[in-house]
């Protein structure tokens, strides 16, 4: 395949990701179907498949290392979630032992353990939605239509990394002026409740102060265009048209009755007709087609790279 | 290095509070091998569990729960038999112990709003899985009481008969809804 000038363009950069260059209206359509898909079902293969894609496309976009220090708090996490579901649900048929009388069950586990791989996924594709949705992005595509709104939403969605930045700041400074040096375990986590007020206070004056500034520009008002450096070429209406195959294909057949699981009283086994497996090979290749797209990128980056 | 142990402790002592709580039992030790035996002199109730109601919404019944094991095909789940009553026991009191003896599944919870138990399912089969009006209701000498099951102290010979109803007791026969 022939590279185009956008992409040789772009050689010189670090990193390349194919996310990077695609079309914003693709990238958007793909993360929605995605993260709806895996909201919808509770049928653990899907689960899986939604969860695995996304903590290898995540590990693709921010580095594995990354990943894994990202895991280390989730896998606890999700275990923690898959303990807590039994001690609140009693139903199912495989009872292990009492709690106070009502009985803890296999059932309730495996549904506690299949909910926060759930929880998981969707959070880790959120993850890889904000990584490569940047708000510019999301303003690009909204922009002219709902100003308002796209604004406040490119603003909450880039809230959460944007408070970790400030808090890493703040802590430092807190530490740079010496005011919790404290020896103790209590006065350092005292001292990090302060550092939380701060930010709070911080972040508030920081939202008004933004919504200011994005007045005195004249954001939204009329007549006012956008500089765009997106162009709808043919790979990106390819790579539509595949999400959306794959995508309305799979939730065609979970419409149809091809994901229905239940855990209560006893697990349903799973469905292995040829609808459900159609079903599963049609939500691998739309979760994995990012992976992919991302590894024969990085192979010709490579390819390229040693050339040049 | 005061304050640490003084955090320590407190946490120790949370910590102890919610384990002095949790009472942990086997399988085995939850189920009674045992129940007491009737003696000529022993006061006696009788219990029954019954679900016949599910038969006749069979639509309604949750796709999961359509199996001969959770609703008998002849809607009696515990047929009528003698318990013996002990000294202040109430209609909850029997029925744990009758599921006990019998390994049937049960689930409940304390509800403080009413100063009782409720039970939310037997056998399988919980409220809400049978339509949205469904759930367990239960008689003492054909009469419904209108308050929680760990409430009703029984006496000699009381007849209780716990019913899964389909349409918020109507079609059991209780008539709290048409009285006024």
């Amino acid at each position: 395949m022939r590279l185009g000038t956008r992409r040789r363009m772009r050689l010189g950069d670090a990193k390349m990701r194919y996310f990077d260059r695609l079309h914003p209206l693709s990238a958007l359509v793909y993360f929605l179907m995605i993260i709806l898909i895996a909201m919808i079902t509770m049928h653990p293969v899907i689960t899986a498949v939604c969860y695995l894609t996304a903590v290898i496309f995540c590990g693709m976009l921010i580095g594995f290392g990354k990943l894994l220090s990202s895991l280390a708090y989730s896998i606890p996490l999700m275990i923690l979630i898959a303990l807590t579901n039994p001690i609140f649900v009693h139903k199912g048929e495989t009872i292990l032992f009492f709690l106070n009388d009502n009985p803890v069950t296999a059932e309730a586990i495996l549904y506690g353990a299949n909910a926060s791989m759930m929880l998981m996924a969707v959070f880790y594709w959120c993850r890889n939605y904000s990584t490569i949705m940047t708000s510019d992005k999301f303003i690009y595509l909204f922009g002219r239509v709902i100003p308002k709104l796209s604004l406040v939403l490119s603003l909450t969605l880039a809230f959460i990394p944007k408070l970790k930045r400030r808090y890493k700041e703040i802590d430092e400074a807190q530490k740079g002026l010496g005011i919790y040096a404290g020896k103790n375990f209590t006065d350092r986590i005292l001292g990090k409740f302060r550092v939380l007020s701060i930010l709070l206070t911080d972040s508030l004056e920081n939202a008004l102060e933004t919504a200011d500034s994005m007045k005195a520009r004249g954001y939204g008002l009329k007549g006012r265009a956008s500089y765009a450096i997106y162009r709808f070429t043919l790979s990106d209406l390819a790579f539509l048209i595949a999400t959306a195959v794959f995508g309305v294909g799979t939730l065609t057949f979970i419409a149809l009755g091809a994901a229905d699981f239940g855990f209560y009283p006893s697990i349903t086994p799973i469905n292995l007709s040829i609808q459900s497996c159609v079903m599963y090979c049609a939500l691998a290749i739309l979760g994995f087609v990012s992976v992919f797209c991302e590894i024969k990128e990085n192979l010709i980056w490579r390819y390229w790279k040693s050339k040049t | 290095m005061k304050k640490d142990l003084f955090a320590i402790c407190i946490v120790i002592f949370i910590l102890a509070l919610v384990f002095s709580g949790v009472k942990i039992q086997s399988v085995d030790e939850y189920y009674l091998v045992h129940i007491d035996d009737i003696t000529p002199e022993s006061q006696t109730v009788f219990l029954t569990i019954r679900c016949d109601t599910i038969l006749d919404n069979w639509q309604q019944l949750d796709p999961a729960l359509r199996y001969e094991k959770y609703v008998p095909s002849d809607g009696v789940i515990l047929k009528r038999h003698e318990y013996v009553l002990r000294d202040g026991d109430t209609v909850y009191d029997i029925l744990d112990r009758a599921i006990r003896h019998n390994k049937i599944q049960m689930e409940c919870a304390y509800s403080v709003n009413y100063a009782s138990v409720y039970v939310k399912g037997i056998n399988h089969l919980y409220e809400f899985s049978c339509g949205e009006l469904s759930g367990w209701m239960y008689t003492v000498n054909g009469i419904f009481p209108n308050y929680g099951c760990s409430k009703y102290v029984l006496r000699d010979g009381d007849e209780i008969v716990w019913s899964y109803t389909c349409d918020l007791g109507r079609d059991v026969g209780c008539d709290w809804g048409m009285q006024k």
